[in-house]
């Protein structure tokens, strides 16, 4: 076991304590200079831009949409998933709107933007700029809304506004405007919530297809992915579903509680689909509510026979093993976790490291659930994790990490490839998609497939030159 | 309201087509980071809300710098220095880093603590007397305009903060001013190009503004007896500076960068003429020419056979108007559309001159962005495009052969840096070409499937 007198931890407990912690301000939930998330224009932006033939028209200068435009439209929509290179509309606002306001030219924009593309909604994303200047983009749209031929929706999305997780969940929230009163209810029919087309690096389409896979072997058909490349035809008939789920928790969270509150729509919280017992359950969670539990089972008992291979061999790699798990930035730490209860399902015992306490905060409602369904990793926090710079954090946590692997018997770490702890390395970056998905049965098999490349080839020498890499050659 | 025929919707409207665009261009803050983080042995810190570091992680990754050399950091304004001011936030991070091995850390302003006042150089002024590392802040609002203002401002602000006035000249020196006011993604190989023929012909370079560049060789910048501007979008206002203030010469001005062999020949001579050094000038363009056309002789580049094709060249002042005499001359296509990511007086007339110079009448857009180059490569319908992966999407459903992807954003990944400048120049220039037509001509789809 782990020498608690080691100068480098900063934290060592499990979950319940890090959250005790977290929330009692003992362990405080900022990030230092160096290190700095998404704003909530972004991530408002992530998921605006999952829906099809939007404009999203960002009321500020030019700065704030080029990132988007050349990150989120060019490279990932256009280059990697297969979308059409659609607008990244802006209104370039300048030293003189400072001065005067915008609100004339936003409106002159919602115009010009609807002539120009056509589309089946514009969403006003406001920046730091209009929304320090006090321009009523709400306003402003309501009225344009008058005069173009489609709904013109606005969100306040100034950067300062909030941290990353309050543009996604304001984003879903007005996504709700677009829900139109049932006219019916569509039988075995679900939305899955939560969805980001923007790619943010915590996501890849794969987990979705997977999902997707299972689901309409059991029969159950999807309305909506919101905001996964959803149209606004199928959010207007997002009501109409007898239930919503998420393919994380986490995200789905928010819209799911507000569907069920406003409109009656029961939500399905489940965890992430990793390993067997989650994913059945994830299943389940969906199937029993539209009364489809055999169905359910009779995939689920296909499925299972099918990658029984795979599960056999998990647990015997896995079991007696101390299974270190380090996924802190990407994919985040509710994977980690969803890890960890996989982990101990095969018969490891998972340690889960560096979750910083500013993801705590920002997914309490999320820890609180995991928490609840008898989820309390062990956790340890290291001092690198809090250090100033890039490249000291990452060095010094490395450091770290090798040196907490050496202190455990018969140790195999998830992560990343991007670390060199002297044990098995199983290589989960989401960057590598000749492995994924990593939910539901095919994942099961990826991950098997992963763990057994770790366990077989670990003797073999690790990149000196990846190493110098990252960690410099000193 | 009920969705009607959008040609009514049109008709309806009538908006005026100004107010919105989908940019090309960055703000001035990008610009501004995109600056200070040429200099080397800094740090920069931007005081913005957490989402401006993204563009600061752009430019770094722009300059190409080092994570274990250059930190950046963010003072991450939320709600509270929004409404109270944020210098407060910003005087606790600057001396969060007092520590660091730096000699300078640059302070860069964006768009919402300007609004709400916050004075970074009262702050930096403040802190001064207990900080080991000169501050330097930048006031940068991405709303001060595109990232060629930033650039300019941001060099306005170091050239004036550090320079020094009695720098002693350098005879026969020079200074280079805004290499990275560039699309090319990969420019810093045109600057390396450029050292490397003044090397040559023994011409010094005082300064570089900016890249790698140590603080010292800022300081001494007033010493250069000559400035180059490597940009046709950026850095003309620092050589004035230079001149006006300190006596420092501009060369090489109103004429296209070195991009083909024309531009290269006319660039290497007024550099020879300037520094009396023709002879060697011409030695460079006679190698260069005889090595450009031995490779091309051995390796037969397929540009040749797209005689006269319509052509469309989209991309920065820098890039793009040298491409036209290039495309013009040595790839014998013919431009029909030249659309410019900017529109100042300097690049119309530039342009103009090139565009008289070869009697080429184009569709010229000015200042373009997005919709409007898609709405001109479907009016145009040019062939081959030069421009980006942006184009390439946005060239869809258009009957557009070839889009050669020169400048950023660029789906080529290279590790190496290529430059365009020079003789090697040309050769990557006809590679690009050459793969495009590759890719293009690569079946889809296989007619049947093997039997093993």
């Amino acid at each position: 076991m782990l020498r608690m007198d080691r100068d480098y931890i900063a934290f060592h407990g499990n979950l319940e304590q890090l959250l005790g912690k977290v929330e009692s301000g003992e362990m405080i939930p900022k990030l230092q200079a160096s290190h700095a998330p998404m704003c909530k224009f972004f991530t408002t932006y992530y998921v605006i831009s999952g829906i099809r033939h939007v404009v999203p028209l960002v009321h500020g200068p030019t700065g704030c949409p080029l990132y988007m435009s050349d990150f989120v439209r060019t490279r990932e929509c256009c280059e990697i998933r297969g979308i059409p290179l659609e607008p990244t509309a802006c209104t370039a606002l300048d030293e003189s709107h400072v001065i005067y306001g915008g609100e004339g030219k936003l409106l002159e924009a919602v115009k010009e933007a609807y002539a120009k593309y056509h589309p089946d909604l514009i969403v006003i994303l406001s920046c730091c700029c209009s929304g320090i200047i006090g321009d009523d983009v709400e306003s402003i749209a309501r009225i344009a809304e008058e005069e173009v031929g489609c709904r013109v929706l606005a969100l306040r999305s100034e950067g300062f506004g909030g941290d990353f997780r309050s543009g996604y969940e304001d984003a879903f929230k007005v996504l709700l405007e677009l829900m139109e009163p049932p006219e019916k209810t569509m039988k075995g029919v679900i939305n899955i919530l939560g969805a980001r087309w923007g790619p943010t690096p915590t996501e890849y389409h794969y987990d979705l297809d997977e999902i997707e896979r299972l689901l309409h072997e059991i029969g159950i058909r999807i309305n909506a992915i919101i905001a996964g490349g959803c149209t606004v035809e199928q959010l207007r008939h997002a009501r109409e579903v007898e239930l919503n789920a998420s393919w994380c928790y986490d995200w789905g969270q928010k819209l799911g509680d507000l569907m069920q509150v406003r409109f009656g729509i029961p939500y399905s919280r489940t965890g992430q689909p990793y390993g067997l017992k989650a994913t059945e359950e994830w299943l389940l969670g969906v199937a029993e509510p539209l009364g489809m539990e055999r169905e359910a089972q009779e995939v689920i008992e296909k499925e299972v026979r099918q990658v029984q291979p795979e599960v056999d061999y998990l647990h015997e790699a896995l079991a007696g093993k101390t299974a270190i798990i380090e996924i802190t930035e990407f994919p985040g730490p509710i994977r980690a976790l969803s890890l960890a209860r996989m982990a101990e399902e095969f018969g490891a015992y998972p340690i889960v490291i560096n979750v910083h306490p500013y993801t705590v905060k920002e997914r309490m409602p999320s820890i609180k659930y995991i928490l609840e369904t008898g989820l309390n990793p062990e956790l340890i926090l290291t001092k690198g994790l809090f250090e100033l710079g890039s490249f000291r954090s990452s060095k010094e946590t490395e450091d770290e990490l090798e040196a907490i692997v050496q202190e455990y018997e018969d140790p195999i770490f998830f992560g990343n490839s991007g670390r060199f702890p002297p044990c098995p390395v199983v290589n989960l970056s989401l960057m590598n998609p000749s492995y994924q998905p990593h939910y539901g049965y095919n994942g099961i098999k990826n991950l098997a497939a992963l763990v057994k490349q770790a366990l077989e080839h670990s003797a073999l020498p690790r990149s000196r030159l990846f190493r110098g890499m990252l960690y410099g050659s000193g | 309201m009920e969705a009607g025929s959008i040609e009514e919707a049109e008709t309806r409207i009538r908006p005026s087509m100004e107010s919105c665009t989908d940019p090309y261009l960055r703000c001035a803050f990008y610009g501004a980071a995109l600056t200070a983080l040429g200099v080397s042995g800094s740090a920069l810190l931007a005081h913005s809300p957490q989402g401006c570091d993204y563009l600061v992680n752009n430019a770094f990754a722009a300059q190409e710098c080092d994570y274990i050399e250059t930190m950046t950091l963010c003072t991450k304004l939320c709600v509270d220095e929004i409404v109270h001011g944020g210098e407060e936030a910003l005087a606790r991070t600057i001396r969060e880093v007092k520590g660091l091995p730096i000699s300078c850390l640059f302070v860069i302003s964006a768009c919402g603590p300007e609004i709400v006042g916050d004075d970074i150089n009262a702050v930096c002024e403040m802190l001064q007397p207990e900080m080991q590392c000169r501050l330097i802040p930048i006031a940068s609002a991405g709303f001060r305009g595109s990232q060629y203002d930033g650039i300019d401002i941001a060099l306005d602000s170091i050239l004036k903060r550090l320079s020094s006035q009695d720098a002693e000249k350098v005879p026969g020196s020079v200074c280079l001013i805004a290499p990275h006011a560039n699309a090319n993604p990969t420019w810093p190989a045109d600057l390396a190009w450029v050292k490397q023929v003044l090397s040559r012909m023994g011409v010094p370079v005082v300064a570089t503004l900016a890249h790698r560049t140590p603080i010292s060789e800022i300081m001494n910048a007033a010493a250069a007896e000559t400035s180059i501007v490597l940009s046709h979008d950026a850095g003309q206002k620092a050589a004035e500076y230079l001149h006006d203030a300190h006596g420092v010469e501009p060369i090489c001005q109103g004429i296209p960068l070195p991009i083909g062999m024309t531009n290269t020949q006319r660039w290497l001579l007024a550099l020879g003429e300037r520094f009396d050094r023709l002879k060697i000038a011409e030695e460079i363009i006679s190698e260069g020419e005889q090595m450009v056309m031995a490779a091309c002789r051995q390796k037969w580049p397929v540009a040749r056979f797209l005689y006269r094709i319509p052509a469309a060249i989209v991309a920065d002042a820098t890039v793009g108007i040298p491409l036209v005499r290039f495309v013009t001359e040595d790839m014998e296509m013919t431009p029909a559309l030249v659309a410019l990511y900017t529109s100042t007086r300097s690049v119309r007339d530039l342009l103009a001159q090139e565009l008289g110079s070869l009697g080429l009448s184009p569709e010229v857009v000015y200042g373009t962005d997005v919709y409007k180059t898609r709405q001109r490569i479907r009016d145009v319908k040019p062939r081959i495009v030069f421009g980006s992966t942006i184009e390439r999407h946005a060239s869809e459903g258009v009957p557009v052969a070839y889009v050669v992807e020169v400048v950023r954003p660029m789906r080529q990944f290279r590790l190496i840096d290529r430059e365009y400048f020079g003789y090697t120049g040309i050769l990557n220039l006809f590679e690009a070409v050459q793969n495009e037509w590759t890719m293009a001509w690569r079946s889809k789809e296989k007619r049947y499937s093997a039997k093993w």
